[in-house]
């Protein structure tokens, strides 16, 4: 496009100017801001500037020459620079990752409000034509985007690379594929980075990706287990519940080839069986108290943690508890078994703690938690739930069970 | 609140304030309206303001239009739109042009509230929508309420608007319970998005806004999208600004009336959804309305002649499958 620079109006009673100097000569590249000449009116000699980026085509006034104000000085070719020099482009382009022809990777939009300096003709055409004229069958949104990004739909259509017509998201998938490797796609799947964080402008592998998570301190979002979920809500409901410990320490003579929780399970089974409360469960205005001796039982598998229900506990042998407790780590659990219990306990001795307390599981009266076993005493803290027994109950239950474990030891 | 609750309080407000405000039209008196509307306000306001007519619309508007010219701010109730072909040449020729007639010198401050749409078997001759008339008429503001609290807002607007306003209403919505809450300095000519989206936008108005929404959910759990629900409220303006800022969110837009569909407002919506925002579109729009049929008595084909929730998923999922949602 030409663009006519006129002899400006430097004063309110100028009407003619005297052109003194050129300061450029046809064929010169010119910026935005450039002085060309410099023009005399009735009060002082004054600097004529460009006011668009081009080529100086022609010079229409010759130095010395006095002409009316508004008349045309010198006409500026504004769309051929680059090709001319292209050392001045102020934008360099970036590398594309693929062996397409050049497309334009920035917005039409903004390059067409920036008055297009120093565009590559290819991409002035892009921006001049319609993007209808963009190949391949596709939404418009898509083919919009496409034309952003210099995306050819119609060629990965004929490779079968891009669905038949392409939406939106085919072609935003095409450009991560362009800018992302696999690995690192992944990476902002697991990170739910938005790609375009990123400048796109060149490949971005995963390390970039894994610096970026570092400089960014972005944690890695790790959707709760529906097992996780409901040990969250059993533990936050268990917070409220009125509780209190009790603390003691057993003497225990661990049997040979029989597991210690084994043990605890049975022994603790048969004492519940002189102590009502502690088969108790409390259901609005009553106490449900079970003839049967239900323990719960802390299992921890992989991160997961369930309160598995060892049923009738006290009408099973050592020996068919030990079996249980032994298939407990390799199998999944049935809604059933993970209900209906009445006490539960909890073992950390294996880990090497040698106190710690638990939470009550769910509708549980009560729970123990077992600390390291050393030099067959062994540390256990009671949590009792206050609604169901009281202290004087708790006592004698702590008490009673002391000594059941003191008379195996003795025997 | 009722929905025709709100539009008694509007009215009953507008009079309260305002002496130059009067309602006119075939049992708004002395029966309290068609559908209890101006239920209480002749006794309140006396029949010098509250003034049952004869049969006869053409005469209703042009009386109306009369006390208009004459200074006051007459309210006229048509029994329902499709009695209204009979005030056409009155609403047409004369409300909608007489401020440009007279180089702007004179105004017509009127309300005319006309309910419309398919209710239960009045057959063809008492269930059209003529929105589609009235909105390509210049001159004319038409403001369509779907809901209590705009309809009680909106009205009050269009009483005290010096232009002619056609305010419709919708036969069924009526007797139905809303919820209701006052808000200072209402903008009635402003779309309202109803439930906020990502991936869709369902733009309706009128009754059909609840179809739509009963269909929401169950769209938006079969096609795991979220759906962005947008009520016109005004079909003349049209609020391209909050539609357009929603189609470049979503990029897919359907529109749902129960109007036939050719030539229907639809038509017109998408006509400009298409010219103004087809760089945003990926996928074309899609538009469910009634059918190109004279509404049947049947309750059966009634129902089958009209957009229903069902109808809803199902042209929106075949849509959403041809199109790559």
């Amino acid at each position: 496009m030409d663009y006519k620079i006129v002899m400006p109006v430097l004063s309110d009673t100028m009407d003619k100017g005297k052109l003194i100097k050129w300061r450029v000569k046809e064929g010169d590249i010119v910026h935005k801001g450039d002085v060309i000449a410099e023009v005399e009116s009735d009060k002082a000699i004054m600097e004529v500037q460009t006011f668009k980026d081009g080529v100086v085509k022609k010079l229409l006034v010759k130095e010395g020459e006095e002409v009316p104000v508004k008349t045309p000085i010198a006409i500026i070719e504004t769309e051929v620079e680059a090709k001319e020099e292209p050392k001045k482009e102020p934008k360099s382009q970036p590398k594309k990752p693929k062996e397409k022809p050049p497309q334009p990777t920035q917005k039409p939009k903004e390059e067409t409000k920036e008055a297009a300096p120093a565009v590559p003709p290819i991409i002035q055409e892009l921006l001049t034509t319609p993007i209808t004229s963009i190949g391949g069958k596709a939404s418009p949104a898509a083919k919009k985007k496409a034309a952003e990004a210099g995306i050819d739909i119609e060629a990965l259509q004929t490779e079968g690379l891009l669905p038949k017509p392409a939406h939106l998201k085919d072609v935003e998938q095409e450009i991560l594929k362009r800018y992302f490797t696999p690995k690192a796609l992944q990476l902002l799947k697991d990170y739910r980075i938005d790609p375009y964080s990123f400048e796109l402008t060149h490949k971005i592998d995963e390390e970039e990706v894994q610096a970026y998570i570092l400089e960014h301190d972005i944690p890695q979002p790790f959707p709760l287990s529906s097992n996780r979920k409901a040990v969250i809500a059993n533990v936050q409901n268990s917070a409220k519940k009125p509780v209190y410990f009790v603390y003691e320490t057993f003497d225990i003579r661990p049997y040979e080839n029989i597991k210690l929780t084994s043990l605890l399970i049975k022994t603790i089974a048969d004492v519940m069986q002189r102590h009502p409360l502690t088969r108790a469960k409390l259901q609005g205005d009553n106490y449900l108290i079970y003839p049967n001796s239900n323990i719960s039982v802390a299992v921890a598998k992989g991160d997961d943690l369930y309160m598995v229900v060892c049923k009738k506990a006290q009408a099973k042998s050592l020996e068919q508890i030990d079996e249980w407790v032994g298939g407990l780590k390799n199998r999944t659990y049935t809604p059933e078994e993970l209900s209906g219990s009445t006490f539960g306990i909890s073992n950390l001795g294996m880990f090497g703690i040698t106190r710690f307390s638990a939470m009550i599981n769910k509708q549980d009266c009560g729970i123990a938690a077992f600390g390291k076993l050393e030099q067959n005493r062994i540390k256990v803290t009671f949590t009792f739930d206050h609604r169901i027994l009281n202290g004087v109950d708790a006592a004698k239950f702590v008490t009673d069970l002391k000594n059941s474990f003191k008379e195996q030891s003795d025997v | 609140m009722l929905y025709r609750e709100a539009l008694n309080k509007a009215i009953d407000e507008s009079m309260a304030a305002d002496k130059s405000v009067v309602i006119l039209g075939e049992d708004v008196g002395r029966y309290g309206g068609s559908y209890r509307v101006s239920e209480g306000l002749f006794a309140k306001y006396g029949p010098k303001r509250v003034i049952d007519t004869p049969i006869a619309e053409l005469s209703i508007v042009g009386n109306a239009i009369g006390m208009a010219i004459a200074g006051l701010r007459p309210i006229a109730e048509i029994m329902t739109v499709n009695f209204s072909l009979l005030a056409m040449d009155q609403i047409v020729n004369h409300a909608a042009k007489f401020r440009y007639m007279s180089g702007g010198k004179m105004t017509i401050p009127l309300t005319i509230r006309m309910p419309g749409g398919v209710s239960r078997q009045l057959a063809a001759q008492h269930s059209e929508s003529y929105e589609t008339m009235y909105s390509a008429v210049p001159g004319l503001i038409v403001l369509a309420a779907s809901n209590a609290t705009y309809a009680y807002h909106a009205l009050k607007a269009a009483i005290f608007l010096n232009d002619p306003v056609i305010f419709l209403e919708h036969e069924l919505l009526y007797p139905m319970e809303m919820e209701f809450k006052e808000i200072e300095n209402f903008d009635p000519f402003k779309a309202e998005v109803v439930k906020e989206g990502e991936d869709l936008t369902i733009l309706t108005y009128l009754k059909m806004r609840y179809d739509v929404l009963q269909a929401v959910p169950v769209i938006e759990k079969e096609l795991g999208i979220s759906v962005e629900v947008i009520d016109l409220n005004s079909l003349r303006p049209l609020d391209m600004k909050t539609i357009s800022d929603s189609i470049k969110k979503t990029k897919r837009v359907v529109l749902v009336e129960e109007d036939h569909k050719t030539g229907g407002y639809g038509a017109e919506v998408i006509a400009r959804i298409s010219e103004q925002l087809f760089y945003e579109l990926d996928a074309p729009p899609l538009r469910i309305a009634g059918e190109d049929v004279p509404i049947p008595y049947n309750r059966k084909l009634e129902l089958a002649s009209i957009p229903t929730p069902d109808k809803i998923v199902a042209q929106i999922r075949e849509w959403s499958q041809a199109n790559g949602l």
